[in-house]
């Protein structure tokens, strides 16, 4: 099994830098143990949901029809 | 027309409503005696962000002239609602108990409001919650730390925290809450009042600010089943301006609520549903369960192969969203949001688009194992949190063995199942702690299957008087 990297306040930093998310000075040591925690559990969930058996699953997500409901209105 | 305060709030809501139908009761009296009440609580729970003092009133005189005059507008005729502040109210301030919205006054309605307006209800004020909805405690850095009646030292849950501690105190006799990740179910549960996450698409979210579109519901919150059958018999079904509502037909909930329990299969998850609780809560709901089947139900033990992983799930769908709603405020007005949203909405942004894409396979995943399962149960059971009322401004929660862990992830052991798998989820109250504090069960049912949902609750609650007791405040 592949280890998740430790997430670090370095690393919250430059994942900011790429999502253009200006961090204020302290922040990102706040945020790393949180991130850390959950990354690793959502890797966890990745790796299940790359099994086999789940190929064919499709995400929930959602496609409206907005001409059907401005009919309405 | 003579009872006192006391008398009055301790009504139910459908006491309420007949009382004021059959000219024994005068909406204004409810809606005096509610205004007298929150006056009188409000400072100790801080549930309340608003008061309609001088509306209400107003309103309440209209609604008795049409009383007198023989007009009944609907089900809801003169009695006093609240409304969690996410949702929107014309012409009224709609903060989503931020300081980012504080002076938000919007120009339409909710659906959910328009709807509850249109069934006779009277609008009381509007409710606290945690931040933008977006966490457990409804610890809000701006309006307010919400205080649990049961006793005020003990956190109230959320995010409908403010809608929990209200109806509990006698300071509404309804409210409508939100739940994404359960902040309709967990209020009701650690507040001792009944809760309804309805199916995804049952109940319109137009007007309500959102936290994770995928996920966010509104319902009613209320002290008896039979309350929030009727509240949710006004609320519920297709609103052409959500395009995420389904157009199920809508059942009259109140029709079937005395049909028992016998012969109602209850699935439980033995690996998931009895593990990691602290024991008053699995006596509680235990015991709640042996009531069951004392009257009539059958247990039957269901394998949910994937079930674990859903905390997780829950998590990353339930922070990138709302990242994404707040991307611009994050970056306009980061210092505007309290740490803890801060922090979440932060860390939202973080995560890979293959973590929230996965997350939404597993809710496929899960849900189809659910599905499957009905076949053999008509609802479920389970604590509808592991834990009872914690110490205001805990982040840690202790669960088992002394060991602290962090609150969020635990809150959400059991309310995340319902919120991924768009299955509708009842928390009904079961009992109480050594320290007198609420134990709340959730009954997880089929897609648009409330009715079930209702009935199980109502016979559980006509064998119990668990929602009769009342805090002491």
């Amino acid at each position: 099994m592949i280890r998740n990297a430790r997430i670090g306040a370095a690393e919250v930093e430059a994942l900011a830098a790429h999502a253009g998310l200006p961090l204020a000075p302290g922040r990102a040591a706040v945020i790393a143990p949180v991130l850390d925690a959950w990354v690793a559990d959502a890797n966890a969930l990745s790796r299940k949901m790359s099994e086999e058996r789940c190929r064919l699953l499709v995400p929930v997500t959602v496609l409206v029809h907005p001409q059907t409901d401005e009919a309405e209105r | 027309m003579s009872r006192d305060q006391h008398e009055l709030v301790s009504l139910t809501l459908t006491e309420a409503a007949r009382l004021v139908s059959t000219r024994e009761v005068s909406p204004v009296e409810l809606v005096e005696a509610t205004l007298e009440r929150i006056a009188a609580v409000n400072p100790r729970l801080a549930a309340y962000i608003t008061v309609f003092e001088q509306e209400a009133m107003q309103v309440a005189r209209a609604a008795e002239l049409m009383v007198l005059a023989g007009h009944n507008l609907g089900p809801l005729h003169g009695v006093p609602i609240a409304l969690k502040d996410n949702v929107a109210t014309r012409g009224a301030r709609t903060t989503a108990g931020s300081k980012i919205l504080a002076d938000w006054v919007p120009e339409h309605d909710a659906t959910v409001t328009a709807r509850l307006r249109a069934a006779g209800a009277i609008l009381v004020g509007k409710l606290n919650l945690h931040e933008f909805a977006w966490g457990g405690t409804s610890a809000n850095p701006h309006w307010g730390t919400v205080r649990n009646p049961w006793n005020i030292e003990r956190f109230p849950a959320g995010s409908s925290g403010g809608s929990g501690a209200a109806v509990a105190a006698r300071a509404c006799f309804g409210a409508i809450g939100t739940d994404t990740g359960g902040s309709i179910r967990l209020p009701s549960a650690v507040n001792g009042i009944v809760g309804l996450r309805p199916t995804y698409g049952r109940v319109s979210n137009h007007g309500i600010v959102p936290l994770a579109w995928s996920m966010d519901t509104a319902g009613p919150m209320t002290r008896t089943v039979e309350d929030c059958a009727l509240m949710f018999s006004a609320i519920a079904g297709h609103d052409p301006k959500d395009a995420t509502t389904a157009r199920a037909p809508v059942a009259d909930y109140m029709v079937g609520l005395g049909d028992g329990l016998a012969g109602l299969r209850i699935g439980v998850v033995p690996g998931y549903f009895f593990h990691h609780l602290q024991p008053p809560v699995h006596d509680a709901v235990r015991g709640a369960l042996d009531r069951m089947v004392a009257l009539g139900a059958q247990l039957v033990d269901v394998e949910i192969a994937d079930i674990h992983g859903n905390i997780s799930a829950q998590l990353t769908i339930e922070s990138a969203e709302p990242s994404t709603y707040h991307q611009r405020w994050l970056r306009e007005r980061p210092d505007d949001y309290g740490d803890d949203v801060r922090t979440l909405l932060e860390v939202g942004e973080l995560l890979l688009a293959t973590h929230y894409l996965q997350a939404q396979r597993y809710r496929a995943l899960l849900r189809n194992q659910f599905m499957d399962a009905f076949r053999r149960v008509d609802v479920f059971v389970c604590p509808t949190l592991p834990f009872t009322a914690t110490r205001v401004g805990e982040a840690k929660v202790v669960i088992e063995d002394g060991v602290e862990e962090d609150m969020l992830s635990a809150i959400m052991q059991f309310t995340g199942v319902p919120s991924l798998t768009g299955l509708p989820s009842l928390a009904v109250p079961c009992g109480f702690d050594p320290d007198g504090l609420p134990v709340g069960m959730q009954i997880i049912g089929r897609p648009f299957d409330e009715a079930t949902l209702l009935r199980a609750g109502a016979a559980f609650q006509a064998a119990t008087d668990f929602h009769r007791r009342a805090p002491e405040l």
